[in-house]
């Protein structure tokens, strides 16, 4: 920024981006096929009506409720489990990969290479690992947790190295200078420091593992997934609103437990640790220990619980027949069948399509609803406060979180399968079944993003007498703007990893391919289309990284 | 507090070792594994659950084995699941039959019912389509320019064999209006058509009868359309393995109680009916090699 008055350049990085932008979605609604096929199916309007309906009566039985509950804590168990082991793999990956330690051992550029060994399993989604291990552990709870453990423990490597690299280094080097050994150094200083943010970071994960947990019933793996997929399937719509009811409530509680905690903690709240904005600690609010210690204990009841009830076979972890399997899988896989390499370049530019839709979607309806989800907003003494009636904006505030909650509760397949009553199979419906999923995680974390808002600007623009849509545009916009993007792009990174389970119920790109080259037992074939996906997800997120930058 | 999270931290990671350890004490207890059975998911899986069980308590009493129904929700899944041996016996269709005797050297088809060796596939039509009921494989033309859904990718009779009598009558994939659907099981792609959400759908032929006698498809809005010729479909496979574990003649033990099976006998007679059968008959691997061709060409066998 000069000190000159002078306008700014049009020629800038924004709107060369912008620009850019506008012509990917074009591009990506040409591929989807907007400009010449038929995309409504409208003989499937009925079924949505129904489907719809079927949400004032949802089946209440007690037998049918008892099953509700016993799918509600096998989701549940395998989240727990899942993140259990994830955050293991996380705390030794991250260790590995962070900078600090290989300075403190004095070979500095091995830090990279395991960052880049990680960034593998990273970019497969739980559910084609789960696809995986089913080949090689058979039909055993097993396979979802490690499917959950894996992916989430190289994502929680790559975090817990971040946030251990951006700890202050001055206690360790000391620790280190005086002759102390590495991983001493590492346990009394480094460790201690980052304790808040770790924790942090593993509740938001277990959030996110209930998710997965969700969408891998949807593989077999049993849990709410699972019976929401079967009541779809056989069209039983009122049993499947008792289901989705439960996972909106799991997933609800959740939320709100880990929200609370974190900030008892004082720790980092959930947007910043997605973007690293580590230096944005909150102050603890009021210590109340009680709760920090009651939580602690619910967590260690809630572990013992989980590996009691999920009932998983571990000892397959190092059976010979795992490794037979392995091995002989292995064998069937490689070399990848590159004959079809034309089709697989075609799907994915076909997903990278999808991939911008969805986040396009997701993106504009977040930044939309964001606001009268945020609790600063329209609430007597809000930015924007009506005045007159202070109820509507309370009723506004609950409906818009609600709707938020419920979007991002629903797994993207179950949205797709529902997407695909009224569109025919495309990429349409699996931008849309993305696109609303994200809108919900989105919408969440642009309204903390308004609620922590420096509020000085909107109120003496207030006080100056400013209406309340100046107010919004000159005094909101401009501030949250930078950081709504910066979430939108990080979100970008994970939807197209996401387009793979849409693709999976049907939707198209390169997971409905995987779909047909699994069932065919193509694995050769497999290989190919998952390494031309991975390299796409790197693609993905070095524009992501390349846009991030130019913009700050 | 720091000492309570430390300790708690701790505890954690003890934890998994007492899981392993309590598993391990189980496994060794348990000498005999029980026969495991599975079948495809092509049909409404809580009806068969009921089915299975019935089945499994008749196997267990005439073998003198434990015998264990184990659901699956994919076809895949039930194929992956034969190879890695978690399943023994398994009721296969025609082309996930052949693809799981294909991953298991040894593994042997061994009995099916008399439908199921001419067994075919029927086009359905919502009648707002203003399709009409054809004989000839070449009317299959009339098709183009509707939409149509297939039942589960890996379906003999729900997408295999309608895509290779589509390719008969000189029908690409492309020549349907918008994608062709994959509905997933034979009940969704009928409630589908009856919808309306795709004009034609291409359903297992037993399943749309059944449907049909209970009176759970409305016929004024549904009818066939087309029916194909017979080809071999269901039957059940047994694994290698089970020989290893309960003696030579095992797989021809399993094979006499299914051709044993008398619908005289009101128990047995339960079972049939639930498995919609007369009675059981003898197959073999060489019925299937006309699937295994179809297979090949349109790509489900590599």
């Amino acid at each position: 920024m000069s000190i000159d008055p002078k306008q700014p350049s049009l020629l800038n990085w924004r709107t060369l981006w912008g620009l850019l932008f506008v012509a990917a979605v074009i591009w990506s609604l040409h591929l989807a096929g907007l400009f010449e096929r038929d995309q409504v199916n409208v003989g499937g309007w009925t079924l949505v009506v129904r489907f719809l309906l079927a949400a004032f009566s949802p089946e209440l039985s007690s037998e049918f409720l008892h099953l509700t509950l016993e799918a509600t804590l096998q989701t549940l168990t395998y989240a727990v489990c899942g993140t259990f082991f994830s955050v293991l793999l996380g705390l030794v990956g991250g260790v590995l990969s962070s900078e600090v330690w290989w300075l403190s051992k004095g070979f500095q550029a091995y830090w990279l290479a395991v960052r880049a060994f990680l960034a593998i399993p990273r970019a497969i989604h739980e559910l084609i690992w789960g696809l995986f291990l089913i080949n090689i552990f058979g039909l055993d709870p097993l396979v979802a947790v490690l499917a959950i453990a894996i992916p989430f423990g190289a994502i929680t490597a790559k975090v817990f190295a971040e946030i251990l690299d951006e700890t202050p280094r001055t206690s360790l080097l000391a620790l280190l200078n005086s002759g102390v050994s590495p991983l001493n150094a590492f346990a009394y200083s480094l460790i201690p420091q980052a304790f808040p943010n770790l924790l942090s970071y593993t509740f938001y994960r277990f959030e996110c593992s209930i998710r997965s947990a969700a969408v891998l019933g949807i593989i077999g793996a049993g849990g709410l997934g699972y019976q929401i997929l079967l009541s779809l399937q056989s069209l039983r719509y009122e049993q499947m609103w008792t289901f989705l009811i439960a996972l909106v409530l799991l997933s609800g509680a959740t939320d709100f437990w880990s929200a609370m905690l974190r900030r008892q903690l004082g720790a980092t709240s959930r947007l910043d640790l997605n973007v690293l904005n580590l230096s944005q600690r909150q102050k603890p609010l009021d210590q109340d220990h009680r709760l920090v210690s009651l939580s602690l204990f619910g967590v260690i009841v809630l572990l013992i619980f989980s590996f009691w009830y999920v009932k998983a076979d571990f000892t397959k972890l190092w059976t010979p027949r795992t490794a037979q399997l392995l091995a002989g899988l292995i064998q069937d896989s490689f070399p990848p069948d590159i004959s079809q390499l034309s089709q697989v370049l075609t799907l994915a530019a076909q997903t990278l399509a999808m991939s911008l839709l969805a986040i396009t979607i997701a993106g504009i309806g977040g930044i939309l609803l964001s606001f009268p989800a945020a609790n600063n907003f329209l609430l007597p003494g809000g930015i924007l406060d009506p005045g007159r009636n202070s109820h509507l904006g309370t009723a506004v505030l609950v409906f818009t979180r609600f709707f938020l909650l419920f979007t991002r509760a629903v797994p993207e397949p179950i949205w797709a399968l529902i997407f695909l009553f009224v569109f025919f199979p495309g990429i349409l419906p699996g931008a849309i079944a993305l696109g609303i999923h994200n809108l919900g995680i989105l919408g969440r974390l642009m309204a903390e993003v308004t609620e922590n808002l420096d509020q000085r600007a909107a109120r003496s623009l207030k006080a100056l007498g400013a209406t309340g849509s100046q107010v919004f545009l000159y005094g909101v916009l401009p501030c949250t703007l930078p950081r709504f993007v910066a979430y939108i792009l990080y979100r970008w990174e994970v939807c197209i990893r996401a387009t793979l389970i849409v693709g999976f119920v049907g939707a198209g790109g390169l997971g409905r391919l995987l779909t047909e080259q699994l069932s065919s037992f193509d694995y050769r074939g497999v290989i190919a289309t998952l390494i031309c996906f991975i390299c796409l997800t790197f693609l993905v997120d070095l524009i992501s990284a390349t846009v991030r930058r130019t913009l700050r | 507090m720091k000492k309570a999270l430390l300790s708690g931290l701790l505890l954690l990671l003890v934890l998994p070792l007492i899981a392993c350890s309590a598993e391990s004490d189980s496994t060794t207890t348990k000498e005999v594994k029980p026969l495991v059975t599975g079948a495809i998911p092509d049909q409404d899986p809580e009806k068969l659950q009921r089915q299975y069980t019935k089945l499994a308590a008749y196997l267990e009493q005439e073998l003198g084995v434990l015998v264990e129904y184990k659901p699956v929700t994919d076809y895949a899944a039930a194929v992956t699941a034969f190879k890695v041996g978690d399943l023994d016996l398994v009721w296969f269709g025609g082309l996930t039959g052949v693809q799981a005797r294909l991953q298991v050297p040894g593994a042997e088809a061994i009995a099916q019912r008399e439908v199921d060796e001419k067994f075919h596939s029927v086009f359905v039509a919502n009648k707002k389509s203003r399709i009409t009921p054809f004989k000839t494989i070449t009317d299959l033309k009339q098709l183009k320019g509707h939409t149509l859904t297939f039942g589960s990718e890996s379906s003999t009779s729900g997408r295999l064999m309608p895509q290779y009598f589509l390719q008969q009558a000189g029908l690409k994939l492309n020549d349907f209006k918008g994608e062709v659907g994959f509905s997933g099981d034979h009940d969704k792609t009928i409630k589908l058509v009856e919808a309306g959400s795709y004009d034609v759908g291409a359903v297992n032929e037993k399943v749309w009868l059944k449907r049909v006698d209970l009176q759970e498809v409305d016929l004024n809005k549904v009818q066939v359309i087309w029916r194909s010729p017979a080809y071999y479909d269901y039957h059940w496979v047994v694994n290698p393995q089970v020989k290893q574990r309960y003696g030579d003649d095992f797989a021809k033990k399993v094979q006499n109680a299914f051709l044993k099976l008398d619908p005289n006998i009101p128990e047995q007679k339960e079972i049939l009916e639930l498995l919609e059968a007369n009675k059981f008959i003898q197959t073999k691997n060489s019925n299937y090699a006309q699937i295994e061709a179809i297979g090949r060409e349109i790509g489900k066998i590599k």
